[in-house]
């Protein structure tokens, strides 16, 4: 076998390595505090609370108009500067959350927004309280809305944890830069990564058609009013 | 039992209520009457607190409440005693009709799911829908949807159910099936406000009319007398208009025959 193949089987192992150690736990932990902010401030937004509404706002516009490795090099090598001082793997999850968790408002807010005021007005003719109303109507369908649009963050977050091996963390590309360095594989080693991550998003593509055939085989579709 | 006085309510600029005054006695079927754009659907938003009324006062049960001052509390202890059917059903898209019904019962109320199925049960036959418990609003007619939302409206037990212009968003051949159950509702002693375009059901099911234009109560009185013997010159237009109307469609039906 040539030297190019061994050079990519011997990578594979390491870099997968890298991938399941790092990769997937740092978008799997990111992409859960994304979603709690996410949810709370785009609850915050549909409920219209004052001044909380406006930070929220501000949170988004920050964030969606900054770029993600900027935001990276603040927190984890600018905050040293005025004596705060965080370990690489907390900025990353850091920084993930927050970024995510700002586009994932949006799509949230948007959910929420589209399910039909009427049905809030039933529920509070019933007697039902305003967080009743939201955990029993408004969320369960909101959630399907926004479902897809999660997913696609998800997926972008998993790709975007790369930027963290600009912070020092080790992670699939960092990994192959450092057998790279050893083999002169340029090529073949960063298509290998390549590859992996292609993995890594078919497989949460899948996971996500099966959840989304699970979704709308209950309760059909929501109204068209 | 309910008497709202002074019922004042603007959108900005735009005042649609000037000032109303309606009562309602137990077991009272009232039908409110008026061209589009009156204001009849925001009187029943009003007194139900989906709209807050810009002045006036509700006496419910003995105790007066100042309609444009309402505080959280009071607004959801009368609305467990209320009602409301929508236009539009606003059935909860992602549950099944049982549990469209028995929600109010169960979350609002505290009460056991057995205890609050048989209930639910018991109300979907009423409107000849227990063989849809288990079915989702999307896949129900708007007639089957509308019969389901008075059915979650029943449920409650309440002392009255305001219904607003319930079978304005349903197809002809659909609308009859829920003025039946509207029709046995009244007949078994429900109190009902209604506002309604369907002459028929104001004329042979209520007691008391109340006609409004612009935002002015022009006439309130006994059904009877309304369509009879109208007093204003407006109501005595309207009651000629509709029952034109009548004439020209009973004419055009005997043609077709």
């Amino acid at each position: 076998m040539s030297r190019f193949w061994m050079i990519l089987i011997e990578a594979f192992p390491q870099i997968l390595l890298q991938g399941i150690k790092v990769t997937l736990p740092l978008t799997a932990v990111s992409f859960f505090f994304a979603l709690i902010i996410s949810v709370i401030v785009a609850m915050i937004q549909y409920a219209d609370i004052p001044v909380l509404k406006q930070i929220c706002r501000f949170y988004i516009w920050l964030i969606r108009g900054t770029p993600l490795l900027v935001q990276l090099y603040v927190i984890f090598y600018g905050l040293p500067s005025v004596g705060i001082y965080l370990d690489a793997w907390p900025a990353a999850i850091f920084v993930l959350s927050f970024n995510e968790g700002a586009y994932m408002a949006e799509t949230v807010r948007g959910a929420l927004e589209s399910i039909p005021v009427g049905q809030v007005e039933a529920g509070q003719c019933v007697g039902l309280s305003y967080l009743q109303i939201m955990w029993h109507i408004v969320l369960p369908q909101a959630f399907k809305v926004a479902f897809p649009s999660l997913s696609n963050s998800l997926i972008g977050l998993l790709k975007e944890t790369s930027l963290a091996t600009t912070i020092t963390i080790t992670e699939m590309i960092r990994q192959a830069q450092i057998i790279n360095s050893k083999h002169y594989e340029t090529l073949g080693l960063y298509c290998e990564v390549a590859i992996i991550y292609l993995a890594f998003c078919t497989i949460l593509t899948w996971i996500q058609r099966a959840a989304e055939k699970r979704l709308n085989r209950v309760g059909g579709r929501t109204e068209n009013d | 039992m309910i008497e709202v006085k002074g019922l004042r309510k603007s959108f900005g600029d735009n005042e649609v209520l000037k000032g109303v005054d309606l009562t309602i006695e137990k077991g009272d079927v009232v039908v409110i009457l008026g061209p589009s754009g009156s204001g009849k659907t925001t009187i029943l938003r009003c007194i139900n607190f989906l709209e807050k009324a810009s002045e006036g006062t509700m006496v419910f049960d003995g105790e007066t409440f100042d309609l444009s001052s309402m505080n959280r509390k009071d607004i959801h202890r009368l609305r467990m005693k209320t009602a409301f059917v929508f236009q539009n059903y606003n059935l909860f898209a992602n549950m099944t009709v049982l549990r469209n019904v028995e929600i109010g019962l169960t979350a609002a109320r505290g009460m056991g799911k057995a205890e609050a199925e048989e209930i639910a049960l018991r109300m979907l036959e009423k409107v000849g829908l227990s063989d849809k418990r288990d079915a989702y609003p999307s896949q129900l007619s708007g007639g089957q949807q509308q019969r389901v939302a008075i059915a979650r409206a029943l449920a409650s037990s309440p002392e009255v159910i305001y219904f607003d212009e319930p079978t304005s968003a349903l197809d002809p051949e659909l609308i009859g099936e829920v003025l039946a159950v509207m029709r046995d509702l009244a007949d078994e002693g429900m109190t009902m406000v209604v506002v309604t375009h369907e002459m028929n059901f104001a004329r042979n099911i209520s007691n008391k009319v109340l006609f409004l234009e612009d935002g002015n109560v022009i006439e309130s009185a006994p059904t009877k007398q309304f369509f009879e013997a109208p007093s204003s010159e407006r109501a005595k237009a309207f009651v000629r208009m509709i029952t034109a109307d009548r004439t020209v469609r009973e004419d055009n039906k005997q043609k077709e025959i």
